[in-house]
């Protein structure tokens, strides 16, 4: 993926934002003034890009005005934030060994495939009414941790097994024991996958943690903010929180990337 | 001390007879070549020698112990180099070291040494992405030396390289070879090759694998690639391949 598109190309990459948002405020415009519409859309009640900019400002930080407005966003971001990064830490700390011990071990493997196999295709979502009813507290950061940990343990696997048989080799002849092998030849190896899991893993728990949030209702995180302001029939609120989780999102992708290849010298 | 024998070795892949009765040594301090056409199982003769496969019949020693399991006391040199790509010049030199519990200084000398041996100053700190296929292949004889081992297996070493990297890299590999003196088992499909390195050429037939021929090449070094002898043994070697590259090139089996 590029992160530097040159001069030019962040001209047209941020040109596609702006012609998306001057059509988005004239469709909005337009409706209002009964001049457009679209059947079965309330085109109308949509806040502005303009609104929304207002609003987003407006609630960043803390301010007293009125109910629901304990937190500013900057704080719901900071407890969204914090829990995928805890959920996220749980995740890799459980993932990593298990996806090695799986790629590298046919037994561990065999035991290991079917429970994977099943467990990751239920949704994180699926879990929440489950992490309400048995976790006291931290209920979300479960969500997170069962959203991270399958891209994780997959690309681990995945990493592990498209490790060149020769290296293999040749850190035998070398009189390489097995662990030595695994630490010094699989896991180098299979590192680049390791971190594209966490990467990929972290979207989808950012993506987890604002549904659970929603859903158990935190006093406070993206998720329940956003809802909250839905409740509160302030959508430019509402909205202004919604760019915010994929603006969040995208710098979480990029920080990965970039953090990659500061520790991979070695092209690959 | 490195005197390999390979004593009515026999190899079999699930039901495909790989080798039959191979028989043939490398004397110690010797430079032999192991020449045949594809498929004939020149690799499988290195990997049994290196220990990374086990024969099915027959044995194989190293200077009077037999081989069982990795032999750690060969160094292996790969086709496609086989260098760590996550390890510059220096780390991938000081892998055998390493993992064999010798001290940071002790590595940093030795991989210095096998760095000035292979012609490698300057390029320590680089990684093999850096590096053309004439210096990742340094990097892996000094990688193999490194280990300092009794016996160096060789698999094509300069068979991905173009023609004046690989002439360069034969003298290189002789003049090596001429200062550590330790025995060296090298496989190759090339007859030029194998009649410019080698103290003794073995012929391999292919379905399976047998040793066909062994010619001793008497010819001094440093050798004239093009000399009157080295001809004439090239031809007689030559002969006796072709007959074998007809056979091993028939569909089927």
């Amino acid at each position: 993926m590029k992160i530097q598109p040159g001069k030019k190309g962040l001209i047209i990459n941020l040109l596609s934002l702006v012609v998306f948002a001057l059509l988005w405020q004239l469709l909005v415009i337009l409706a209002r003034k009964d001049s457009f519409n679209i059947p079965f859309i309330r085109l109308r009640d949509i806040p502005t890009p303009v609104e929304t900019w207002v609003a987003l400002v407006g609630s960043m930080f803390i301010q007293l005005h009125g109910p629901g407005f304990t937190y500013g966003i900057v704080n719901h971001v900071y407890a969204s934030l914090q829990r995928v990064i805890e959920g996220g830490i749980i995740a890799f700390i459980v993932g990593v060994p298990v996806g090695i011990g799986v790629g590298y071990s046919k037994l561990i493997g065999n035991l290991f495939n079917p429970l994977i196999e099943i467990v990751r295709n239920m949704p994180p979502m699926a879990w929440i009414p489950l992490s309400i009813f048995i976790f006291v507290s931290g209920g979300s950061i479960f969500i997170v941790f069962i959203g991270v940990i399958f891209p994780i343990i997959l690309n681990t696997v995945q990493g592990v097994k498209s490790t060149d048989p020769r290296l293999i080799d040749a850190a035998r002849t070398l009189g390489a024991s097995e662990s030595m092998i695994v630490k010094k030849v699989i896991i180098p190896s299979a590192f680049p996958s390791i971190m594209t899991g966490l990467r990929i893993g972290l979207g989808v728990g950012w993506m987890a943690i604002v549904a659970a949030e929603m859903v158990i209702r935190s006093p406070v995180g993206l998720g329940y903010f956003i809802w909250n302001m839905g409740d509160l029939g302030r959508y430019s609120e509402m909205v202004a929180g919604m760019i915010v989780i994929g603006v969040i999102g995208y710098i979480m992708n990029i920080s990965i990337l970039l953090l990659q290849r500061r520790f991979i010298k070695w092209g690959a | 001390m490195g005197r390999l024998i390979i004593n009515s070795v026999s190899k079999k892949f699930n039901n495909f007879l790989a080798l039959e009765d191979v028989n043939f040594e490398v004397a110690d301090g010797e430079f032999v070549c192991l020449l045949g056409p594809s498929g004939c199982g020149k690799t499988t003769v290195l990997r049994l020698a290196a220990g990374l496969e086990k024969p099915d019949d027959g044995f194989l020693c190293l200077d009077g112990k037999k081989i069982s399991g990795v032999n750690k006391e060969c160094g292996f040199v790969f086709q496609e180099y086989a260098l760590f790509p996550w390890r510059t010049v220096k780390e991938n030199i000081e892998f055998g070291p390493q993992v064999k519990g010798k001290t940071s200084l002790e590595c940093e000398r030795i991989s210095k040494h096998y760095i000035d041996l292979v012609g490698l100053s300057g390029f320590e700190n680089h990684y093999p992405d850096e590096l053309s296929g004439g210096m990742k292949q340094r990097v892996g004889i000094a990688r193999a030396y490194a280990n300092d081992p009794k016996l160096l297996l060789m698999d094509e070493p300069f068979g991905a390289l173009d023609a004046q990297t690989r002439n360069l890299m034969q003298s290189e590999l002789l003049r090596i070879w001429e200062k550590e003196h330790i025995s060296v088992l090298f496989v190759t499909h090339s007859v030029d090759e194998a009649v410019y390195l080698g103290d003794k050429v073995v012929i391999m037939s292919a379905r399976p694998g047998k040793v066909k021929e062994i010619f001793d090449v008497k010819l001094a070094r440093p050798r004239i690639r093009t000399g009157p002898e080295a001809n004439i043994i090239r031809d007689r070697v030559l002969k006796s391949l072709v007959s074998e590259i007809k056979i091993a090139s028939k569909p089927g089996q």
